[in-house]
């Protein structure tokens, strides 16, 4: 079993901006990961490009640390050959919100069994600070000296709507809770998001740690609050919609599991040819006699 | 000049939706079955319904390498068919139609008119819908081939539907036979079974790479649906669930590629196949499977380009884009099948070259090799292998001192004299590795992959692989005569292979030597083998189908040798024999 402190690379240290949130996700993950029980080798991580990609550095873990927005594709070849594997993802804002988009959107319908972590800042950050797909309309960067136009994504309200089994959001100042949501996440059979609000105390002077702090409310505080209700967490994901102006009284902002499906059908589950690691296919040449039969002439 | 009594060259066109390409097929299966070898030709626009579609068939008691130029036989079962086609019928030939669709005298005189009143006939045997099997009885009538083997090859065809189906058919296959037989009793070509051939295979391109990568041990394929690869992902998912893989149709070529590494970083054998559009998409991930030595195989089966090109006709102008693909430089295997023998095989071995070498392997064919179908003698099973390299797929790392570093640290990407290293599979005890599509220390970290050294020791120990790859990977092939008895000296790569052999064939009943070099692995570059046929040859010539000498270019890049001619074909269309034949007398 793997312990926090095995998580950590030793040789490399985090090279993250003091302060910054990933350090919170960081330590929630590795204690998560821990507390699972989690073997060395039962477990891969995959890593997209960003900030939160350097991470793939100081993870003690096997790994791929693929393309800008590409990771969920890659983690998918992973987790749709090796059923003995626990496959999470960690992938950023821009990176899996903008450039992967079509990816996020259909990792999700697909309901593979993998986890996928958002770590969205609400800026590009190893990009020097241009604005992103969940940055908040209005908001001057050098890339929208005007402000953004658009309206931001709204990660768990697409993913509820497309049909998700798995949906938290999470924020890297209370590692404790966001520990428990990585938790439930990894155990949820079916695609799990995880998004969390990870503060960029370098690029994003808006959306910070106090910021968040003073907004945040949990979910399972809400009375009688059912995550099995995809309305109701349809609903609660609609008002996550916040702007730059939004006093704290006016814009509050749900942390915690809005949506879990315990029961889903799972992209493997339609694969009863995956009853082994499809490696083992490949130990010596197949048998193709039967498959030639109908060209035989 | 009429073909030889034993060969037959028919083609039979009409409207999109008509059934021409299934009932040519049952043609082809029909001669295959009683001992012919076949090819075929299928063209058609890119309509599912409307434009005109043909399908050209090959039949012959000797091996056929290609489609030719003239055919025999036209069965029109419009007007257009005859308007289109009746240059390319020889002399005495003959045209089969249906009165009802035009007048036997626009038929040009040359010709011989076969009357065949396909509707009415249709009709009277239980539908319109049966027009195209009047003529296929037709087809058969006028070169006197036996009715029954299509009454056994419908019956098969029919088999899932009620019986009457298949008589109905039958039915309407015979009154076409009597009067295609009545007006034509004693054309120039009789064509008779053979029987006692060997057990052969009647197989497109797709069909031989499927087939080559199944018995590869594939487990995982992905594609986005693309002509002319899409028939690939239908036969690979076809064969899901009895051959154990896992196929999935992705949300885009982007998805497919990034998959398919994903797979081959747990072990699995991966391919993912598309046409040169959806190439450009999996550049990207092409180019992370080349930094982060991922063992994975690529189809890219062209068509002409640029961007939707023309989707369903054939070219071979992705060459230098597929060995240039993706920025930066890494090593990386081209092979390019000639015909469908050498799709079953290449496959097979381009998954054995991925794992032996860490890097992407591409198959690059065209549409002229997916879509048509040839007989082929059975393929070898026993000589097909499994070659996995230096893979550690599951115990302790630590039973592999070779793969540790002083450390004893498992070092993923440790610099090696072949500049391959252990790949440990996830899972396998203590081998913690990280994959990256950064620039990458020995262990695999990003952070210090950009030291001047780091940089220099990993971008060298992965083209060092370039120098394994030249002593395993499969050397050209030779055709015709040797290259010094030869008037010219032919080379080239692809299907151009099948048009050129025919054209030695025919040349050498004329007299003319012809060698031929396939180029069949196009990276890296088998210079000195080109250059010693080059020097061997009296003249020499490039033959490809591009316009701006692609293959050509790499000869004189790599070999150093400029040929004396070159030919070159970019219309969509695949060389005819005749046409490479014409081009050597006029260069001779």
């Amino acid at each position: 079993m793997l312990t926090a402190a095995d998580l950590e690379r030793g040789a490399l240290k985090p090279t993250w901006c003091p302060g910054c949130g990933n350090f919170g996700m960081y330590r929630a993950l590795k204690e998560a990961i821990e507390e699972l029980g989690l073997a060395a080798e039962e477990l891969v991580m995959v890593w997209g490009i960003g900030c939160h990609g350097n991470g793939a550095d100081f993870y003690n873990v096997q790994g791929f640390h693929g393309l800008h927005g590409r990771a969920l594709p890659l983690a998918t070849g992973i987790a749709l050959t090796r059923p003995d594997l626990t496959v999470i993802v960690e992938m950023g804002d821009g990176d899996g919100y903008g450039i992967g988009g079509n990816h996020f959107l259909h990792s999700v319908r697909r309901n593979i069994d993998l986890t996928a972590i958002f770590h969205n800042n609400q800026i590009y950050g190893l990009t020097t600070g241009q604005a992103s797909p969940t940055s908040d309309q209005f908001m001057r960067t050098p890339s929208t000296p005007g402000g953004v136009i658009e309206e931001p994504v709204n990660p768990v309200g697409v993913a509820v709507a497309q049909g998700a089994t798995f949906v938290a959001r999470g924020f890297a100042g209370d590692i404790p809770h966001l520990k428990e949501l990585y938790k439930r996440a990894i155990q949820h059979k079916g695609f799990s998001l995880v998004d969390v609000y990870q503060p960029c105390v370098t690029w994003n002077k808006v959306n910070t740690f106090s910021w968040f702090r003073e907004r945040i409310y949990k979910v399972e505080d809400l009375p009688d609050y059912d995550p099995r209700d995809r309305t109701k967490a349809f609903h609660l994901s609609m008002s996550t919609f916040h702007e730059l102006t939004c006093a704290p009284d006016e814009c509050r902002i749900p942390i915690g599991v809005f949506l879990e499906d315990p029961d889903s059908f799972t992209y493997q589950d339609g694969l009863p040819q995956l009853d082994r690691p499809m490696f083992k296919h490949a130990e010596r040449p197949r048998d193709i006699t039967q498959a030639l039969e109908p060209y035989r002439v | 000049m009429p073909a030889t009594p034993a060969e037959l060259r028919v083609r039979i066109g009409g409207e999109a939706g008509f059934g021409i390409k299934a009932a040519g097929q049952m043609l082809a299966r029909t001669f295959a079955h009683e001992g012919l070898e076949v090819f075929d030709l299928t063209e058609y626009p890119s309509l599912i319904r409307g434009g005109h579609n043909t399908y050209l068939l090959r039949a012959s008691t000797e091996p056929v390498y290609s489609h030719v130029e003239p055919v025999d036989v036209l069965a029109c079962l419009n007007r257009e068919t005859l308007d289109r086609h009746h240059a390319e019928v020889v002399d005495g030939g003959a045209v089969i139609f249906d009165p009802d669709d035009f007048d036997a005298a626009t038929v040009p005189q040359r010709l011989r008119s076969v009357p065949v009143p396909l509707t009415a006939m249709a009709r009277e045997a239980g539908g319109k819908i049966m027009r195209n099997t009047v003529a296929l009885g037709a087809v058969l009538g006028v070169v006197g081939f036996p009715l029954d083997p299509l009454g056994d090859s419908l019956r098969q065809q029919f088999a899932r539907k009620a019986p009457e189906v298949a008589e109905s058919n039958i039915a309407a296959a015979r009154a076409g036979y009597d009067a295609a037989r009545a007006a034509c009793p004693d054309f120039f070509v009789q064509l008779s079974p053979a029987p006692g051939a060997p057990p052969r295979l009647l197989v497109d391109g797709n069909e031989a790479i499927g087939l080559g990568a199944l018995a590869a041990g594939i487990g995982f394929y992905a594609a986005y649906p693309m002509t002319p690869a899409s028939s690939l992902l239908h036969f690979m998912a076809a064969h899901e669930k009895s051959a154990g893989v896992v196929v999935k149709h992705t949300e885009d070529e982007i998805a497919a590629m990034n998959m398919v590494v994903g797979a081959a970083f747990g072990g699995t054998r991966a391919m993912c196949a598309t046409s040169g559009g959806g190439f450009a998409l999996m550049v990207e991930a092409f180019g992370m499977a080349g930094v982060s030595e991922s063992a994975v195989v690529v189809g890219v089966f062209t068509r002409p380009g640029p961007a939707t090109g023309m989707p369903t006709w054939t070219e071979q102008s992705d060459l230098r884009y597929v060995i240039h693909a993706a920025q930066g430089e890494f090593p990386r295997v081209v092979l390019a099948p000639g015909d469908r023998e050498d799709a079953f095989r290449l496959t097979w071995q381009a998954f054995n070259l991925a794992d032996q070498l860490q890097t992407p392997v591409v198959i690059l064919g065209d549409s002229y090799l997916s879509d048509n179908r040839q007989t082929v003698p059975f393929f070898d099973l026993d000589e097909v292998t499994v070659e996995r390299g230096k893979l550690i797929a599951e115990g302790d790392v630590a039973d592999h001192p070779e793969a540790l570093g002083p450390d004893g640290v498992y070092l993923r990407y440790k610099v090696t004299e072949d500049g391959v290293s252990w790949r440990a599979l996830p899972g396998v005890r203590g081998a913690r590795q990280l994959a990256n599509s950064y620039e990458h220390d020995e262990r695999g970290f990003g952070a210090l992959g950009e030291e001047a050294a780091v940089r220099l020791a990993q971008n060298e120990k992965r083209m060092r692989k370039l120098e394994l790859a030249r002593a395993i990977v499969p050397p050209p092939a030779r055709f015709g005569s040797p290259p010094e008895e030869a008037d010219i000296g032919i080379v080239l790569f692809g299907t151009t292979k099948g048009p050129a052999r025919e054209a030695a064939r025919m040349l050498a009943r004329e007299g003319v030597r012809v060698a031929i070099l396939q180029v069949v692995t196009l990276w890296p570059f088998p210079a000195e083998e080109v250059a010693a046929f080059m020097d061997a040859a009296r003249r020499t010539a490039v033959v490809e189908g591009n316009l701006t000498g692609q293959l050509e270019s790499l000869v004189r890049e790599h070999a150093l040798r400029e040929p004396d001619a070159r030919l070159h074909r970019y219309d969509g269309r695949p060389f005819s024999p005749e046409q490479i034949a014409r081009f050597v007398k006029e260069v001779l």
